[in-house]
C-alpha cells in the first residue's frame, strides 16, 4: 500500500516535470513564428494585444518590450544567406537598398543578446550612419577587422567566438511594407572570406 | 486496475495544466519583474529625479549588461506603474525635433498604447491613465490600462552629436509619472513595507529594450 502510493506520487511529480519541460523546451527550442524576407524574419504579433499564448511567451523571452508592428517592424537573423549560422569571429557583407521607413538600423549583438565591447562605441549602422552609392545602395561589413582598415566608418566590430545576432528595426515604416512584411527587399547577408 | 487509469488520466491532465500555465505565467512574471525592478530603480536615483517617478537610465553602450537587445540608437526613460491607488498623470514637453515615443505595456506584455512625435502635433503630452477598475469614469482621452500595473518606456532617438544628445537629455528630463499627492503617499509606504520584505538581488536584472 506505501508503495503504491510512492508510486502514484511520483507520476503525478513526473507529469507536472513533463508539463513545465515541455512548456519550456517548446518556447526556447522552437524559433519563433513569422515572416520571412531574404535571411531575416519578422514576428508580426511582437508587443500585441492580438499574440497568443505561445507567441506572448516567446516574446517576453527574446524581445520583451518591443513596439507593436505599426510602430516599428523588427527584423532578426542569427543565419546568412547560404543558411550557415553566423559567428562573431568571421567577417560579413551587408548589402541593400535602404528599408522603407522613416528610420532604420542594423545591429550587431552577441550570442548572449548583448552589445559587443568596443572603444569606438560603434554598435549599428543605419538611416544616418550608411553610406549609400551612387545607385542608393548601403554595404556595411560586420565583423572583427574592417573590410578597409582606412575608412572603416561602414564596419560594426565583433568580438570573442560564438554567435552572432542581427536585428534591422524599421521605426515607422511605409504603408506597403508594414502590410506586408515579408514583402521587404531584405539586406543581403554574405560571408567575406575565410572563416577563422 | 480502474483505479491505476484514474491516476494515468489525472496525471496527463496535470501534465497538460502545468504546460498551459507554465505557458501562461512566464510572460507575466517577466514584466512583473521588470515593474518591480522599474520602480526600485525610480525610488533609488538621487533627490529630485525619484520624485518624477521617472528612471534615466544610462545611455545605451557595450557596457550596459542588465538589459538585453537594447537598442544604442536611443536615449531611454522609463516608469513603472500601479494604478490600484487611482489614475497618473504623464506629462512631457515634447518638442524634441527626431522620432521619440512613449510606449505603454500592460503586465502582460502587450504595447497597448504608443504616442509618438507625429501622433503629438502639440508641444506637450500630457495624458491620464486610468486602471481598468476604473475604466467606466474614463473621461474623453483618458488612455484605459487593462492591467493596474504596467510599464511605460520613452524612446528618443539619438545620434553622436553632443547637440543631439543634450536635447534629448532635456527633453526625457520633462517627463513626469505622477499621482496625487495622497495617493503617492500610501503607495510610498506600501512599497517601502514590501521592499523591506523582499530583498531582490540586483545582480539577477536582465530587461529588454527592443
Amino acid at each position: 500500500m506505501r508503495r503504491q502510493r510512492l508510486i502514484i506520487a511520483s507520476l503525478y511529480i513526473a507529469a507536472i516535470f513533463l508539463g513545465v519541460g515541455s512548456a519550456w523546451l517548446w518556447l526556447t527550442r522552437v524559433g519563433i513564428a513569422g515572416v520571412d524576407a531574404g535571411a531575416w524574419r519578422v514576428n508580426l504579433l511582437a508587443g500585441s494585444q492580438n499574440a497568443d499564448a505561445y507567441t506572448r511567451a516567446r516574446i517576453a523571452l527574446g524581445a520583451v518590450l518591443a513596439l507593436d508592428r505599426s510602430e516599428t517592424l523588427y527584423y532578426t537573423t542569427q543565419r546568412d544567406d547560404q543558411g550557415e549560422p553566423l559567428r562573431a569571429e568571421c567577417r560579413y557583407k551587408i548589402e541593400g537598398s535602404p528599408p522603407p521607413a522613416r528610420w532604420w538600423s542594423i545591429t550587431a549583438y552577441g550570442q548572449d543578446h548583448f552589445l559587443f565591447p568596443n572603444t569606438e562605441r560603434r554598435y549599428s549602422v543605419g538611416t544616418e550612419s550608411a553610406q549609400l552609392d551612387s545607385a542608393g545602395r548601403f554595404s556595411l561589413t560586420i565583423g572583427p577587422l574592417p573590410a578597409n582598415e582606412r575608412d572603416n566608418r561602414a564596419w560594426i566590430p565583433t568580438a570573442g567566438k560564438g554567435g552572432l545576432r542581427l536585428t534591422l528595426r524599421l521605426y515607422n515604416p511605409d504603408p506597403a511594407v508594414q502590410q506586408s512584411p515579408g514583402s521587404l527587399a531584405a539586406p543581403a547577408i554574405t560571408l567575406s572570406g575565410n572563416c577563422p | 486496475m480502474n483505479r491505476w487509469r484514474i491516476h494515468i488520466a489525472a496525471a496527463v491532465v496535470l501534465a497538460i495544466a502545468f504546460h498551459a500555465l507554465t505557458v501562461w505565467a512566464l510572460p507575466r512574471l517577466i514584466m512583473d519583474r521588470i515593474i518591480t525592478l522599474g520602480s526600485g530603480d525610480a525610488q533609488d536615483q538621487s533627490g529630485a529625479q525619484a520624485a518624477t517617478g521617472v528612471y534615466l537610465p544610462p545611455p545605451t553602450d557595450h557596457t550596459q549588461r542588465r538589459i538585453v537587445m537594447p537598442n544604442p540608437d536611443l536615449l531611454y526613460a522609463t516608469c513603472a506603474y500601479d494604478l490600484r491607488d487611482g489614475p497618473l498623470r504623464i506629462r512631457m514637453a515634447a518638442s524634441y525635433p527626431r522620432y521619440w515615443s512613449i510606449a505603454l505595456y500592460a503586465s502582460t506584455t502587450d504595447n497597448f498604447s504608443v504616442v509618438n512625435d507625429r501622433k503629438t502635433p502639440g508641444q506637450r503630452i500630457d495624458l491620464r491613465l486610468i486602471g481598468p477598475q476604473a475604466a467606466n469614469s474614463a473621461a474623453p482621452g483618458d488612455v484605459i490600462s487593462p492591467t493596474a500595473r504596467g510599464f511605460l518606456l520613452l524612446r528618443l532617438l539619438v545620434n553622436n552629436d553632443p547637440a543631439v544628445r543634450a536635447a534629448a537629455e532635456a527633453t526625457r528630463r520633462t517627463l513626469r509619472c505622477e499621482r496625487s499627492k495622497a495617493q503617492a503617499e500610501a503607495a510610498d509606504t506600501d512599497v517601502r513595507s514590501k521592499r523591506s520584505h523582499g530583498a531582490d538581488s540586483k545582480s539577477t536584472k536582465r530587461i529588454s529594450f527592443s
